[in-house]
This record gives C-alpha cells, structure tokens and sequence, in this order.
C-alpha cells in the first residue's frame, strides 16, 4: 500500500516535473528565458568589415544612439540595456554563426543589424529557430519581407521595389525607354533588377541588357566598356557598398555620369559621404537626409553630433537613421508590452504606427503585419551641384508617399511563421 | 569583331597588372623555394605605406599633416610610389629573418609560417588604418578619361599598364644583364656553390626576398587606384598571383608573364560577354592548361619537386 502510494505521489510529481519541463523546453520547439533581473542584452550583427563594412559601423553608431538614450532614462523595464556586437563579415556564413553564438553563448535577447540582404536571411533563419526578435535594419531586398520573411523579423529599410517603384516612371518620361540593368550578383542585386524588371514592363521601358556583377568586383572596365557598345538611355544600377563606390569613381574618372542615365536604386549615405560631387551622378533613392526641412530634424543631428564628436562622417545618413530608429522603436515596443517575451514584442511591432512627426519623414509610417517591412516614405535625390557645405550632398527631388511606392507582391509571397511554431523566448 | 576589340585591349591592360602583381611573387618562389602566402598583405601593405605618404592613415589631421597636405600632390604621388614599395621591401625582410628557421625544411613549414603572417599584417592594418575602405588620391596628370576608337578609356589604367610594361622590363634586365641578377640565379640553381665561391647566401636571401615584397609593395601602388583599398584587399591578391605562377610554370619569369595576360584576357572578355563568369573564367583557364600539362605553360622541373 505504502509502496503504491508513494508510486501515485512519485508519479504526479515528476508527471508535473514532466509538464513543466515540457511547457519550458517542449519536445517540439525550443523555449528559453533569461533571468529578468539581469541586463537586458542586444546582440549587434552589423558589418565591420567587407563590402558593407562602412555602412556598418554607421548602422551600429545609430543603434547604440538609442540605446544610450534609453540607459538615460533609466534602462528598459528597469533593466540596464547591454550590447555584444560581432563582426558578421559581409558574409552569410558568418552571419549565421555569429547569431548562433550570440542566442546561445553569449544569451542575446534580441538580434539587431544587417546592410546585406544575403546576411540578415541568415541571421534571421537562426533567430526564428530560437524565437529571438529580430531587427533588418538596412538590407533592402524584397525577398526580406516576400520569401525570406520570418515572424521573429522586422524589415526597416525600403526595399528595391519601393524605390525601384518610385524612380522607373519618371525617368522612362525624362530619359527613355532603353534601360541597361547593371546588376551586383546576389540576393539584393538580382531581386531589385526584377522589381525594376516588371516595372518597365509595366510602363512600356525595355531592358536591352543586364550586366551581372560579382560582389568584390573593383574594377568595372568590361562593364562601362559593354555599356557604351550597348548604348542605353539609362543605366539602372543595384550595386552596393565598396562596389558602388568603385563604380562611381570609375564611372566619373570616364566622364559618363552624364550620358547615359544613371538611376541607382538606393543610395546608401555612407558609400558617398566624402567622394567628390561628380562622382554622384545621377538619380538615386533614400529614406531620409540630415537637411530634410521637418521638425526633429535639427535635433536629431545635433544630437548624433554630441555622441559622436570624432567620426569621420559629420552628419548622419539614411544607414544611420535606420539603426536608430529600428532600435528605439524595438525598445519602446518592449515598454509598451511590458516584457521582454518575444510574441507579446512581437505582437507590439506587428502594430506598429509611427507618425510622419515622430519619424522625422514626409508622411507617417507603419509595420505592415502581414510582411514585417515598415512601410514608409521614399525620396529620390540627386547631387546637390553648387553647394559650399561639403556635407549636403543631396538635393531632394520627391517624396513619395508609402501608398504609391509599396511592394504589393511581398504580402503574397510572405508566409510567416504561426505564432504556434515560434518557440516562446523572454529576454 | 569591332565590339570584341576593345575588351582584348582591356584585357591587354589587365593582364599587364596581373603580371606586375605575379612578378615579385615569382621571384620569390623561383629563387627561394618559398610560397610566401604574406605576398597579398605585402601588396596591400605597400598601399596602406603609400596612403601615408600621400597625408592619409596616421597623420591625417595632425599639424604635420596639416602641412604635408600643401606639399604638391603630384610630388606626394612620386614620393608614395617610390617609398611605399620600399617600405613593403622592409617588411619583407623583416620577415624573411623568421622564413629562415624554415630553410632546407618541407614547404609546408614556410606555407604555414607566411599563412600566419598574412594573417599578423591584415591585423595589423586594421590596427593602425582602420576597417573602412580607402582611395589613393590621384594627380590630375594621370586622372581622367581618353578617347580611343570612340570609346571611352581610363588614363589612370592606361598609365598603370605602362607602369606594369616598364617594372616587367627593368626586372628582366636586373635579373639578365646586372651581376647581382646573374648572383640571385646562381643562388636559385645551386645555392652550396654561390656559398662556396664566397657570397652571403642569407643576405642574398633577405635581399631577394625584399625585392619580392618591394614589387608586391609598388603592384600595391600602382592598383589600388584601381581595385580600392581595404585591410582583406592581401586575400584577392594573392590567389590570383598564385594561380598566374601555377599557370605560367613555377620559377619561370616569361611564364608568368604570359600567364597574367592570358588570365587578363580570360577576364577582360568574359566580364563582357558572360560577366557572371569573369572572376570564374581565370580558374578554368588553370585547370585547363594544368590539365594537359602539370607544370604550367614554361615549368622546367620545379626546385619544390623531389
């Protein structure tokens, strides 16, 4: 008898160890908590060196802007926010391990930081295998928030649709309808080209060529030489970072940033900052600029000018905004929620609505629920010709609204994840 | 035939560079029997020296900067590419006193032991220079854009061809026509007899070792006006340079010459007519070649053969 009932009362109690266990650790997915009277800690994935190495380290400066800002005030849920960033390389493979050994050795709670589209599909696969937040601060291909998309990321950039989107029409009207598509030769590249693609099919345009280029590549003498054989009206670039830059130098050593057009697809503000004025020909897109004429905007640069007295760069860029801006409002979603758990920050970003005020851009933006991608304005902008400050680069063409510039295909291609099937995980 | 031509010629161009960046790694391996994997960071090293002189990296924004900068950029430029090679050149000596240990050993001692330095000076320049991607200012001299057959040149590639046209040739006449030449080649075929007759082999060594890297310092200068400049830029290089020497014959100075213009060649027109194959096309031409003959185009029986 007394053997029975110690065999009931050792039965319910691991019976109850077992359920416990299970709703913690579960056979079917994997759940984790850190202890919440500990710092809060964000693990930085952004580039410190490869192509994107730049645009990196102006993607971090942001985040860390808004984290300071925070600490300011006192942490997050009274927990002193902490940050661990390692180098992801500008390479997927190493995107993958450092967001492996951030969730697991070094107990990140959430993941921020990416400017290669190849990278944060990386990091973003391992996030959602652990259910950690994740934020894509600054890589913008539309396979981020279409095929690739996940329920633990957020997409903050604008994507190669929504400026492709904002820039085709226009110029098939100013320049003409022979389009030359010179393409970086990876994720970002090739679903930009596409975008641009259908859109000039869409308006009657033609693509005469396309002109793969491999990322690394420095020298762009067979593409400006096969470039001037072919003769285009415009030259639709989608080449990032150090590429870029190389490009642009060479495109202006020749004198060819006049004839043909150049529309280059996203203009990030650290590849040019410092370059000369002819190098930045041609008409190309970005979400926000330091001398945007709106409230806050002032502030704003006043602000990242005391943080960052020494940096080379002066004023910030759009790559900055991105990581200031994604983080804070990660932040504030976590007040908001009043936890750390990931599906109820999850639930908060999902929701999301900023104010055209509060985000310092033309027109108010918000997280489309349904493809995790902030959903905001896009601007076309040229060189600034004429200008005695050296840091105001870009002279604002247009500002097009969320509406007219959204990538209408994502939300078909986007299955994210049941909220079932992303293990539970609480910073 | 007339679209073709044009990217023969820029491939002509390419191929040029390739040679004067395979030029110092072939000395090195043909005379000292070592694969010096640091040739890359060497290359990048002699660059980052450049930038220096030139009022980047170190002294930019101090005084002496300040007033380096008023000096004329031309004569800057001459300076950089005369001092920067030369500081690559120490450094390249610099590390030959540890290569030494290596001497009369398996390669694979002196492969591990230049793998780690490439490794030590790709650190070390991001140490001292920073992670970013930097430019070397050009004079307007060599700047800017010229007009052949209708199409649009860079002056600065042009100038750096010619450049590459006059290295290759004042090696060859070094290594020809001078006694110190006829010494190194002595030293390459029977070291024990250069030694008997009474010369310093390990000053011959380090010496020769310095001109490699010298010449990968000023391969260094001269392209990265063109390709950029970053701390990794050693690891681009030095593939290339490897196959280049793979291609044209290990030791053989003609070899890799021609090797580096067929590999500019492969590259200038695949890049375009399937421009996803440029970077790809130079390794197909290596297993081609190799695959019908082992020891490249003009390899005689390599000193690493036992």
């Amino acid at each position: 008898m007394s053997r029975n009932s110690l065999s009931r009362r050792s039965f319910f109690t691991r019976s109850g160890a077992l359920i416990a266990g299970a709703t913690l650790i579960g056979p079917w997915k994997l759940n984790r908590a850190y202890a919440a009277d500990k710092p809060l800690k964000l693990g930085i994935t952004s580039d410190a060196s490869g192509q994107y190495a730049n645009s990196g380290a102006s993607d971090r400066r942001g985040m860390m802007m808004a984290i300071e800002e925070f600490n300011a005030k006192g942490g997050i849920l009274g927990r002193k926010i902490e940050t661990v960033h390692i180098d992801t390389e500008t390479t997927p493979a190493t995107g993958t391990r450092v967001a492996e050994r951030m969730i697991t050795r070094e107990e990140c709670g959430f993941l921020i930081g990416a400017v290669s589209s190849g990278v944060a599909n990386a990091i973003s696969q391992v996030a959602q295998k652990y259910g950690v937040v994740y934020l894509n601060t600054n890589s913008s291909s539309p396979s981020e928030s279409g095929e690739n998309c996940h329920r633990v990321k957020f997409v903050w950039d604008g994507n190669g649709t929504n400026f492709a989107k904002a820039a085709v029409k226009n110029s098939i009207d100013s320049f003409g309808k022979k389009w030359l598509l010179l393409t970086n030769d990876y994720v970002w590249g090739h679903d930009t080209a596409a975008a641009t693609r259908k859109l000039l099919e869409q308006y009657g345009g033609e693509v005469i060529d396309e002109i793969l280029v491999p990322q690394g590549t420095r020298d762009f003498s067979s593409a400006l030489l096969s470039i001037q054989n072919a003769a285009p009206s415009v030259v639709a670039a989608a080449v990032g970072g150090d590429d870029q830059k190389a490009l642009r130098q060479q495109v202006a050593q020749l004198g060819m940033g006049q004839k043909p057009a150049w529309i280059n697809n996203q203009q990030d503000w650290p590849d040019v900052y410092g370059l000369p004025l002819d190098n930045l020909f041609g008409v190309f897109g970005t979400t926000w600029y330091y001398k945007l004429d709106l409230p806050g905007v002032a502030d704003f640069v006043k602000r990242y000018q005391e943080m960052y007295p020494d940096t080379a760069m002066r004023v910030p860029g759009n790559v900055f905004y991105n990581g200031y801006m994604s983080t804070r409002e990660l932040l504030r979603a976590i007040e908001r929620a009043g936890t750390t758990s990931n599906i109820a920050v999850i639930k908060q970003l999902e929701g999301l609505k900023v104010s055209a005020e509060d985000r310092m851009q033309h027109h108010d933006a918000w997280i489309d629920p349904n493809t995790h991608q902030m959903q905001q304005t896009i601007y076309l902008a040229t060189a600034n010709e004429g200008t005695q400050d050296t840091d105001d680069m870009f002279k604002i063409l247009t500002s097009s609204s969320p509406q007219d510039v959204e990538d209408t295909d994502a939300a078909g291609k986007c299955k994210l994840e049941s909220y079932d099937d992303t293990p539970t995980f609480d910073a | 035939m007339s679209t073709l031509l044009p990217h023969i010629f820029n491939g002509l161009t390419l191929g040029l560079l390739f040679a004067l960046i395979a030029l110092g790694f072939t000395l090195i391996v043909g005379v000292m029997e070592v694969i010096n994997l640091a040739h890359g960071s060497l290359f990048a090293l002699g660059a980052y020296f450049a930038l220096t002189i030139l009022g980047g990296g170190w002294i930019e924004g101090t005084a002496v900067g300040d007033w380096w900068m008023g000096v004329p950029l031309g004569a800057r430029y001459v300076l950089a590419l005369a001092f920067g090679p030369v500081l690559a050149g120490v450094a390249g000596m610099a590390l030959e006193l540890c290569v030494r240990r290596t001497y009369g050993k398996a390669p694979l001692y002196g492969l591990l032991l230049t793998f780690g330095a490439a490794l030590v000076i790709e650190e070390a320049i991001r140490v001292g220079w920073g992670t970013g991607e930097k430019s070397l200012p050009l004079p307007q001299a060599i700047n800017g854009a010229v007009l052949i057959g209708g199409l649009i040149f860079s002056w600065y590639k042009l100038f750096a061809a010619g450049f590459a046209l006059i290295a290759i040739a004042a090696v060859w006449l070094f290594l020809e026509r001078t006694p110190y030449g006829a010494i190194i080649k002595a030293g390459a075929h029977d070291s024990e007899m250069v030694r008997a007759l009474g010369y310093d082999l390990s000053r011959l060594r380090s010496l020769v070792f310095g001109l490699g890297s010298a010449l990968a310092g000023l391969a260094g200068v001269v392209m990265v006006p063109i390709w950029g400049l970053r701390p990794h830029l050693g690891v681009d290089v030095v593939i290339p340079a490897f196959l280049i020497i793979a291609l044209g014959g290990v030791g053989s100075f003609w070899g890799a010459v021609i090797a580096a213009i067929m590999v500019g060649l492969a590259v200038g027109i695949t890049g375009a007519y399937a421009s996803a194959w440029s970077m790809m096309s130079m390794y197909l031409l290596l297993i081609a070649v190799v695959s019908f003959r082992s020891r490249g185009l003009f390899g005689r029986k390599s000193a690493l053969e036992v």
